[in-house]
């Protein structure tokens, strides 16, 4: 079963060309992000068939990883027909899918590339060749099949090789001396590729962006240039801060928070996001504003604190060198970004970053922003009530139910996002996960929370071992945003009735953030035992 | 004595520095394979800067040919 970190893994390999380069570049990344060795394992060059169909005995261990790369030209000859190259990529094709279903662990499939081909010049000049065309289409027949295999993570080879030039990626002389067709630096590309894509599903991410305005999110300064002053919009520079907004709205929608700590006049920041037509980011994107003249460190803290967010999960951009050094030497744990000297380079900063990697986004994540601003409505009612009105005020609508397919997506992130109301901190992929969700003896729960102001969607994960007459508590976690409401006890009412066993046996492992958890367990009288390190609570 | 070419090649084929030897060759060696060879090639480049032809990677069949394609190309070691 996963352990919080993995302190040893070991990925499986299968190409069609010699891809054994891979190793050195895939084992630095797991040494720079402090997640253990990496045992790294090839299958038979050009066997990717077999190895599908055999994949129990084809490795001397089972990986816990899979990946595969591929190439068409390595399978299809320029003399193929189209219904034999057809044919060729639909028996990979099958052999992939027979993988999936048979491999329980995580698999990465490379999309089909464009052929690298020795003809490309010959194209002429004002219309593709022939077998460009062909392999074209060839690429998106196999492609298209590829999508439809479920649960694979693919691995877009072309657009990273766009990125560092076709010629520069390859090299002829390793192709041919050792079928090896690509060159160090692009090994190094696909090496930290394939390692952000097996991190990502396990890491928790940057959850919010904390941004200055003055220079950060226009040119100037609005309190000295005034809002006819100030750099926004199609031209240079103004041009460079629009696209580095428009980033920056494409990560608030993929659930990334944006917050805003700015030394100046409220009303001379909140003049340019109501009234200047060039600004892409409008007030409503942010979740905060800490606009005042007191130190950014204390912002930043402000913003975590209301956010329910640690602190380690917040990115800082300021293009004062002075903020930066403040805020690192009173946050370590905050990544700050100092807004280049160059500003053409504003927009791409976050180019080839694994700071936001996620794998999958939820519902959820699209909602966030909306769903945290209805919680300052939220807090504002807090103020004017006693804690028991607020609650009849809420009107929680708390509800636990057995998690089918379609909920997994949610649950695996929460169990990999959750910090702070989470019992054993216990991390898995979305395919373990999934199995869990099959075993007999198991009860995978989650929980769903609405009240007056709007509907959190899924914010809790329960699993149990149903064991003769108790249930072991495996996982229990909530996410922050949904806590201090009452809703914990109502949820673990409702796991306890669900699991119909007359003792619930808890485990905590403690962290640096998940107290919370444990003064919930004393809280509802859960009862510790010393010598097994476990927590009861009888039900009667 | 241990050089830049025998720590490399230590690195590579597993080997205790001062099993490493001019003479060293695929040939004696059951631990240089093509793969090995790859990396080397891979390995050579990157430590000392340079670029290797096909016609130079072929040469080298044993470390004293490794040295002396090196010293063709101004390297030292």
């Amino acid at each position: 079963m996963a352990k919080p970190s993995d302190t040893h893994i070991r990925i499986g390999v299968m190409s069609s060309f010699t891809a054994e380069p891979l190793t050195p570049h895939l084992r630095k990344y797991f040494k720079e992000k402090n997640l253990g060795e990496a045992q790294i394992l090839f299958a038979p060059f050009n066997q990717i068939h077999q190895t599908c169909y055999a994949i129990n005995s084809a490795f001397a261990e089972i990986p816990d990883i899979l990946i595969i790369l591929w190439r068409l030209e390595d399978l299809i000859d320029q003399s193929h027909t189209t219904e034999i190259a057809e044919k060729t990529i639909d028996d990979l094709l099958s052999a992939f899918s027979y993988l999936r279903e048979h491999f329980k662990g995580s698999i990465i499939i490379n999309q089909a590339t464009q052929p690298w081909l020795l003809d490309r010049d010959l194209a002429s000049i004002d219309q593709q060749s022939i077998i460009t065309k062909d392999n074209k289409n060839l690429q998106q027949f196999a492609n298209q099949k590829i999508g439809e295999i479920n649960q694979i993570l693919s691995l877009d080879i072309d657009s990273l090789m766009m990125k560092i030039g076709i010629d520069k990626a390859h090299d002829n002389r390793k192709w041919y001396l050792y079928r090896q067709p690509w060159s160090e630096a692009f090994w190094a590309v696909i090496g930290r590729q394939i390692g952000r894509l097996i991190t990502a599903q396990k890491r928790s991410s940057k959850k919010c962006i904390v941004l200055d305005a003055d220079n950060t999110l226009w040119g100037g300064v609005i309190g000295e240039d005034g809002l006819g002053g100030i750099a926004i919009g199609n031209d240079f520079p103004g041009n460079a801060y629009r696209d580095f907004q428009k980033r920056l709205l494409s990560l608030q929608q993929k659930g990334i928070l944006l917050a805003m700590a700015s030394k100046n006049n409220p009303e001379d920041v909140f003049e340019v996001f109501d009234k200047h037509d060039a600004m892409i980011l409008k007030r409503d994107h942010f979740v905060g504003f800490e606009i005042h003249w007191q130190f950014k460190a204390v912002s930043i803290q402000n913003i975590a604190k209301k956010l329910n967010i640690g602190i380690d999960s917040i990115v800082f951009i300021d293009d004062n060198p002075k903020e930066i050094a403040e805020v690192q030497s009173l946050h370590p744990e905050v990544t700050c970004i100092l807004v280049p000297e160059e500003i053409i380079s504003l927009p791409g900063i976050f180019d080839g970053s694994d700071l936001f990697d996620t794998l999958k986004i939820t519902n959820e994540d699209r909602h966030r922003t909306d769903l945290i601003r209805s919680e300052d409505i939220r807090k504002h009612a807090e103020v004017s009530m006693t804690a028991e009105e607020f609650l009849l005020f809420l009107k929680l609508e708390v509800n636990v139910f057995k998690a089918e397919e379609k909920h997994l997506g949610r649950i695996t992130q929460l169990i990999n996002k959750t910090n702070q109301f989470n019992l054993t901190t216990i991390r898995r992929t979305h395919d373990e996960v999934k199995i869990l969700s099959q075993s007999p003896g198991i009860l995978l729960l989650g929980m769903t929370l609405k009240d007056r102001f709007g509907d959190y969607g899924l914010v809790g994960v329960a699993i149990l071992h149903l064991q003769k007459d108790m249930a072991k508590l495996d996982t229990f976690l909530m996410s922050c945003r949904a806590l201090g409401r009452g809703a914990e006890e109502e949820f673990l009412k409702q796991v306890i009735k669900l699991s119909s066993s007359s003792a619930i046996v808890g485990q905590y492992n403690p962290t640096s953030k998940n107290q919370l958890a444990k003064d919930f367990l004393i809280s509802q009288g859960f009862i510790y035992d010393e010598t097994h390190n476990t927590w009861t609570l009888s039900v009667f | 004595m241990s050089d830049a070419l025998v720590i490399l090649f230590g690195e590579i084929l597993e080997m205790d520095e001062k099993d490493i030897h001019d003479d060293l060759s695929p040939k004696n060696t059951s631990q240089w394979d093509s793969l090995t060879s790859m990396h080397l090639v891979a390995a050579i480049e990157t430590t000392f800067d340079i670029h290797l032809s096909t016609k130079e990677i072929l040469k080298m069949t044993n470390i004293s040919m490794v040295r002396q394609v090196l010293k063709e190309k101004n390297v030292t070691i």
